[in-house]
């Protein structure tokens, strides 16, 4: 069942180009931004200033990709959606999308950023486990949320302000460890943190699954 | 709310006001007099803990079986805690003027704190935006367990993990080891105790003035 | 050898010039008893804030005697 709808999720994305395209582009001009108003004066970006830049780029990348998981939905869909499919299947198969999703930007992003502003870090494979754990925190923290706010008007601006205080716990761990990657501190450092945001994450994921039957119902 | 409680509460924070000012405290530098503050600011946090655990658990109970009555009760619970809250946040802003030397210090907690607040405050800004009762109920409820859910790593994980400011950090729980001493703990934990049930007391009488607006609009359309 | 001995009398003697500083108390204000001043306004505003809640929550009750019973909740 949540492969069938993960299968379905991948062939809407691809037969609506311009959405996948829309996310690549603002990615890329974001980080483009970044670009242009720092070139102004070389070797500006202190390592500290770059992954501050990029955790904002990747969060608010991030926010307005998964707030149309639900969003975007037809209202005639959702209801075909609930007569075939149990609330937890609909809802780990757009977690499970989200994050691959996610993953793609994370690490498109931190591509787009060696390109442009070069990559200060010095622990890469940390960093790549760090990014996946903070998509995979995303996913589950955004998706309901995204469930939730697709019910109330105004779902956009919504989407931004429900989310950033749930995310920003992810999102503080995430800097910690990168700021461990820029040193190039010993690996033993940073566990304690990798298993902090884990342990958040199976927080967050559980109660999303506990809760997500209740909005989805309406 | 039962009278018993409101008299303890009033008791127990008369004696705060009295045994904070005129018990003897721990000579410490920096702080010096200014940690009688302890018995005021610190219940603030305690207090707001306290009654965003009863709206969770209220919220817990309306996805059970949804009634008006809860959902009034998690909705005025977080109202009373917001306002806690600003009053901890901003207690805490001029005491660390004159002891950290700036009203900001990018503290975990007070970083926490404001986040906290945040959450909440995104709370009504949903509650705002639906229009359906029984939704707006439900979503709002949904809402509420889901943020609790986030706080806590933040609110008691990740300040145990940075260093702070605030005493009792890096891997020790509270701040009951050092500086807190025995004297200090026979005003604390009564203050503690009496703010919050004024907290409480405050939230059930907006409970009860949701209530008779209610009962009035009923009867409107009868 | 003798900045080994200054250290070691150094070390001891620091636990006792640490009490031997007075750490700054508001002890003038205690001694002249104006402390009681405080303590009696701050007393005054919090029975006057008290009092002002507990005729909100008669109030309430009052109200709440003159609706019907409530079958709602």
């Amino acid at each position: 069942m949540i492969s069938t709808l993960i299968l379905k999720e991948f062939t809407l994305e691809l037969r609506k180009k311009n959405v996948i395209s829309g996310l690549a582009l603002y990615l890329f001009s974001t980080v483009f931004i970044c670009y242009l108003s720092f070139s102004l004066k070389q070797n500006q970006i202190t390592p500290l200033v770059w992954s501050a830049l990029f955790w904002v780029t990747i969060l608010f990348s991030v926010i307005n990709t998964v707030a149309k998981s639900f969003i975007g939905e037809k209202k005639g869909r959702e209801i075909y959606y609930y007569s075939i499919a149990s609330p937890a299947a609909i809802l780990i198969s757009k977690m499970l999308y989200n994050f691959l999703l996610i993953t793609i930007l994370a690490f498109t992003g931190w591509l787009l950023f060696s390109i442009f502003l070069n990559n200060p870090l010095a622990d890469l494979a940390l960093f790549a486990v760090t990014l996946l754990l903070a998509a995979l925190g995303f996913s589950t923290s955004l998706t309901l949320l995204s469930a939730l706010a697709a019910k109330a008007n105004h779902s956009n601006i919504l989407m931004a302000v429900l989310s950033f205080p749930v995310v920003i716990s992810v999102l503080l761990i995430a800097i910690k460890i990168t700021k461990n990657c820029i040193d190039g501190l010993d690996r033993s450092v940073s566990y304690p943190d990798l298993l902090t945001l884990l342990a958040i994450n199976c927080i967050v994921a559980a109660a999303s699954y506990l809760l997500f039957p209740y909005i989805w119902r309406s | 709310m039962k009278t018993w409680a409101k008299i303890l509460c009033i008791a127990l924070l008369v004696y705060t006001i009295v045994g904070g000012f005129l018990l003897e405290v721990p000579r410490l530098n920096i702080v010096n007099e200014s940690i009688r503050a302890l018995y005021f600011h610190v219940p603030m946090w305690f207090g707001m803990i306290a009654l965003f655990t009863v709206s969770l658990f209220y919220s817990i109970l309306y996805l059970n079986k949804p009634t008006f009555k809860r959902d009034t009760y998690s909705v005025e619970f977080i109202h009373a805690g917001i306002v806690l809250n600003l009053l901890g946040l901003t207690t805490g802003m001029i005491w660390a003027n004159y002891t950290w030397g700036s009203p900001w210090h990018g503290d975990p907690k007070q970083n926490g704190a404001a986040i906290a607040l945040l959450i909440y405050l995104a709370y009504f800004v949903l509650r705002g935006s639906i229009e359906n009762e029984d939704q707006k109920a439900r979503l709002s409820a949904v809402y509420n367990i889901f943020a609790y859910a986030a706080m806590i790593p933040l609110l008691f994980i990740i300040p145990r993990m940075t260093s702070s400011m605030h005493p009792g950090n890096g891997g020790n729980p509270g701040f009951n080891t050092y500086d807190l001493d025995s004297r200090m703990r026979l005003v604390f934990y009564p203050a503690v105790i009496g703010w919050t049930l004024l907290g409480v007391w405050i939230a059930t009488l907006r409970v009860r003035v949701r209530f008779i607006s209610e009962k009035l609009l009923n009867l409107e359309h009868e | 050898m003798n900045k080994f001995v200054k250290l070691v009398v150094g070390l001891v003697m620091l636990p006792a010039m640490l009490i031997a500083q007075p750490i700054e108390m508001a002890d003038t204000m205690r001694s002249e008893g104006k402390i009681y001043v405080v303590v009696a306004i701050l007393l005054l505003i919090f029975a006057g804030l008290i009092t002002y809640l507990i005729l909100l929550d008669r109030k309430i009750t009052k109200i709440e005697k003159k609706l019907p019973p409530d079958s709602n909740s």
